[in-house]
This record gives C-alpha cells, sequence and structure tokens, in this order.
C-alpha cells in the first residue's frame, strides 16, 4: 500500500478554456503523460449542461475512463446561493443541491465528492442517507486559512475570510463520531501548508497595484497585524493603493494555517487530499527535481507515508491566472507544470 | 483570471436592424474556471473610449437563446452557461460604433459564490452594480482591451443579423 497520485483537471482550466486539450486528452495525458489513473474533476467545468448532463455523456465518460482504466476519484461540487435570486437558498435547498450532485457523481462512477468548507454542517447531515444509497462519500475540503485545529484564531470580519467558521473540521468529525457513518470525511488541501504568497501571486498583485510600495508593505509586516487590522493599515498608509481584499489576504500570508502533523489528527477520516501548488520550479543542484517555495510538502508527506496513507493526492495546479494578465507569450504550460508537481510526488511517496 | 482573454479580439461589431446601427456587441467568456448557472449573471461594468454603458442598455446572449435582459437571465435558474462557451454581449448605442479601434474596459459579474457568506440578504436586495469589484468573481479589476471594429459582411439590406451569431 503506498499513497497514490492522480490529478484535479482544475489542473488543466487554462488548457481546456484554449480549448487545446478537451476532458478526453486531458484524461490521456494523466495516463499517458504521469502513468497514473487518479481523476478528479471540478462538476461545472467538465460537464455539459451541467447539472442536466445527456445520457450519451454519462456514458461517453465512463466508457472513456475504462478504455484507459482510471479511477474516478472525487468531484468537486459547489454551492452558490444565489441561484434563486429571490431568496439566499435555504438549507434545505442546499441539501437538495448537494443530493443532486451525489447522484451525478455516482453516474459518472465518482467514489467521493467534496464539498465546499463553507456548507453548513446540518446540509452535509441531511445528505448522509443519500450518500450511503450512492454510496459515494462525502469529503469536505480543508481549505486554507481554515486550521484543522481551530487554537486561538480570531475571527475575521472582512473580506472572504467573514465566511470561515474555525470548526468546520471538527464538527465534521463530530459527524461522523455521532452517526457513525463513513460516508462523511474530509479533503485536505495542500495550501494549509502554504507559508508565503507564490512568487507568481506577488508579481501579479505588484502589476495591478497603484502603488506597488503597498504590497512589499503588507510582506513585511503582516506578521505583526491581525487580518481586520492589517487591512485598515494598509488603506491608512496608502490611500487608494486599489489592492482589492482578498488580494491583500494573499499577501498578508506568512505562516501555515495548520502545523504539517497537524494531518495526522485527520488521516482516518480522509476522503481524497488536494495537491495544491502554484509554481514547480527546478530545485537548485538537484536536475530534474521540483519544487513549490511556498509550500511545504515534504514534512506532510513524510507523515502520511510512515503513517500508512494509501489514498491519492490529487495535484490542483492554480498558477496559471496569475499569468494570464500579461498576454499569450506568457501563458504558463499547465501540462509541464502537473508533470513536474508529479515528478515530486512520486519522489516525495517513495514511488521511486 | 483570463484577463487579457475574456473579450475575442476580433467579435467586436456593431448590430444592425432595419439596415440601421442600432448597437455594438463582442464575444465574452467567462471569468472563472467553472460554468455557472445563467441566473447569477448579473452583468458587466463596460466602457468603450470613456463612454460607460450600464446593464439596462445590455443583452446577453447564450445557448443558441435570442438576446436576454439581466432581468430575463434572473431567472433562469436551471439552464447553465457551460464554461467552454462563448456569450454574446450586446450593448445599445444608436447608430453603432465609429470604424475603427475602440478602447473597452470591461468586468464580468457573476454571483458565484463558495457557499454562504454575510453579505447574501444584501445581494438579494441589492444586487452589486458591475464595476466595482464586487461580485466581480476572479478577476476583479476593470480589463481594458483594445480592439477593432470588424466588418459585418451582410450588415446591410434587409438581411441584416438581428443581433444574433453571423
Amino acid at each position: 500500500m503506498a499513497i497514490k497520485r492522480g490529478v484535479s483537471l482544475y489542473s488543466y482550466q487554462q488548457t481546456q478554456f484554449f480549448k487545446q486539450l478537451d476532458w478526453k486528452g486531458q484524461i490521456r495525458e494523466v495516463r499517458e503523460g504521469l502513468g497514473t489513473d487518479g481523476i478528479e474533476i471540478i462538476n461545472q467545468q467538465l460537464i455539459p449542461h451541467y447539472p442536466f448532463p445527456s445520457e450519451e455523456f454519462l456514458y461517453d465518460f465512463r466508457s472513456y475512463m475504462a478504455r484507459y482504466d482510471m479511477n474516478a476519484v472525487t468531484m468537486d461540487v459547489y454551492l452558490d446561493v444565489h441561484q434563486f435570486r429571490d431568496h439566499v437558498m435555504t438549507h434545505g435547498e442546499a441539501a437538495e443541491h448537494l443530493k443532486n450532485d451525489i447522484r451525478l457523481a455516482a453516474k459518472m462512477g465518482f467514489k467521493n465528492v467534496r464539498t465546499l468548507v463553507l456548507v453548513p454542517i446540518d446540509v452535509i447531515e441531511a445528505c448522509i442517507p443519500t450518500a450511503e444509497k450512492y454510496d459515494v462519500r462525502i469529503g469536505k475540503e480543508i481549505h486554507a486559512p481554515w486550521p484543522i485545529k481551530p487554537g486561538h484564531f480570531v475571527q475575521p470580519k472582512k473580506g472572504m475570510a467573514a465566511g470561515i467558521n474555525f470548526r468546520a473540521v471538527d464538527e465534521m468529525i463530530e459527524l461522523r463520531e455521532r452517526t457513525g457513518s463513513k460516508y462523511v470525511g474530509l479533503v485536505p488541501d495542500f495550501g494549509i501548508f502554504q507559508y508565503r504568497p507564490s512568487e507568481v501571486a506577488i508579481a501579479y498583485v505588484k502589476r495591478h497595484a497603484k502603488n506597488p510600495d503597498a504590497v512589499d508593505w503588507i510582506l513585511e509586516n503582516a506578521p505583526s497585524y491581525g487580518h481586520d487590522d492589517l487591512i485598515d493599515a494598509v488603506d491608512e498608509k496608502f490611500p487608494g493603493h486599489g489592492i482589492p481584499i482578498n488580494q491583500i489576504d494573499r499577501m498578508a500570508l506568512h505562516k501555515p494555517c495548520c502545523a504539517a502533523e497537524d494531518i495526522l489528527d485527520v488521516l482516518p477520516y480522509i476522503v481524497s487530499i488536494h495537491g495544491k501548488f502554484y509554481n514547480m520550479t527546478e530545485i537548485p543542484g538537484k536536475p530534474g527535481c521540483y519544487e513549490d517555495k511556498c509550500i511545504d510538502y515534504e514534512t506532510p508527506m513524510k507523515y502520511l507515508r510512515e503513517n500508512g496513507f494509501d489514498g491519492y493526492i490529487n495535484s490542483e495546479f492554480e498558477g496559471q491566472r496569475d499569468q494570464q494578465d500579461l498576454g499569450e507569450d506568457f501563458l504558463v504550460d499547465e501540462v509541464e507544470q502537473v508533470r513536474r508537481h508529479h515528478e515530486m510526488l512520486k519522489r516525495l511517496s517513495g514511488e521511486v | 483570471m483570463f484577463d487579457q482573454f475574456l473579450i475575442r479580439k476580433d467579435s467586436l461589431k456593431n448590430d444592425y436592424a432595419d439596415g440601421k446601427a442600432v448597437g455594438f456587441r463582442f464575444a465574452v467568456r467567462i471569468a472563472d474556471y467553472r460554468g455557472c448557472f445563467l441566473s447569477l449573471h448579473n452583468g458587466y461594468y463596460i466602457s468603450v473610449d470613456g463612454e460607460e454603458y450600464p446593464r439596462e442598455k445590455q443583452t446577453f446572449e447564450i445557448n443558441g437563446k435570442a438576446p436576454r435582459t439581466y432581468e430575463e437571465l434572473k431567472w433562469c435558474a436551471w439552464e447553465h452557461w457551460d464554461y467552454d462557451d462563448e456569450g454574446i454581449v450586446h450593448v445599445k448605442k444608436e447608430g453603432g460604433l465609429a470604424p475603427g479601434m475602440h478602447r473597452v474596459g470591461l468586468q464580468q459579474s457573476i454571483l458565484a459564490q463558495y457557499g454562504y457568506m454575510p453579505w447574501d440578504e444584501e445581494w438579494v436586495k441589492h444586487p452589486p452594480v458591475p464595476g466595482s469589484g464586487e461580485g466581480a468573481g476572479k478577476t476583479e479589476t476593470i480589463c481594458y482591451f483594445d480592439l477593432m471594429l470588424q466588418e459585418d459582411a451582410c450588415c446591410c439590406g434587409a438581411a441584416a443579423e438581428k443581433g444574433g451569431e453571423a
């Protein structure tokens, strides 16, 4: 038993956008380019006419996966609470939405759905019978800046971070223990081990800030401020800086929201893992070996390896969006980035 | 996301009715890595050569259907704008655009979210006005495009397009 490698086709979003590889080409790349079988998808990226795909598409998908002997690991599903524009979706409606995604995942052969961290716990609970009936596990994502251990985190009130429920992981574990259902689990994202902003993200935000000095100031001073205080301080020191809150948040990241060993606390509940990364570069002095200089893979993977984790880590490349404002000549090669990521995964999982 | 690629470069054309230019149009892609329910599409911030064209002057054409207003799209909760597909934005402007280059500013507003947020009720009552960055999804800046107005082969005479794909 060993750690398995897969790819979230999220990684090929730009390649798909420019119609260089469709979903079939992407699956073929995972088999032939990476020599592995794990497939994760974004429902609304891959499925035509979501949430009502044709029978022909469903058959075609399963057939194509079979042809290349692939494993449909996880389908990533969403919660757009403004779908019905005259009211905020109720939790009951949100549960119906998730149940439909579970049925769709089953029809495509997926073993798991990944729900977002902001999906309320009662919505998950309402879907357990459906998950059991269709044999599809529900894995809630553990996504930065959500911690595995809440500790003394202060609840932010500004930006996306205002939606944070620091007890999200505990709630899922409690639900699993209380119901005894193995269909309740977690999908940790390696972004929880990110310890600084990626160089590609810093470059993007600097290009778009009215005053790039504000970015340098954030990078230097973020450790001394709380979340909301930092936003106020930037506004005060650099009036009209033009940096959206979400981008300030990205620049303010200066320590991982989880310690590497925290992964052991959730090991029994892991459905699959997101191998988030932004920019794989060659390790100096090690030709052909790659790393992402802002995320610790080595330590958490050591813990996973030593403790017998035998599920999938699915590559999730997210560096493309920070390089799409420069024009065609500067677009990053997603296929190459994922190949480099798999060099690292193979090496750190002991496969080679 | 897709900052430089949200508008197809060769897609800026005038719209004609009864042989007269009544506006202009261009082809767009979604500024996200996933498609969306059409009901979430909340219009665009659009400026051309410095002049703004609010949502009320815009219609959106997708899925082989005639252009629809954002009030109409609001109720299309079960229809999807697929990630792979191009939509056409139509903008009313008497006489259309003059021949030549135009500088188009664009910000797309799609009320896509990752679950419940503190501003949800407010967005039901008062959806964000495109251009503020609020509700702008994955591309919060206004992107600028220098586009050449394309000649439409069938712009003259009774065979004028009614705003559909050529």
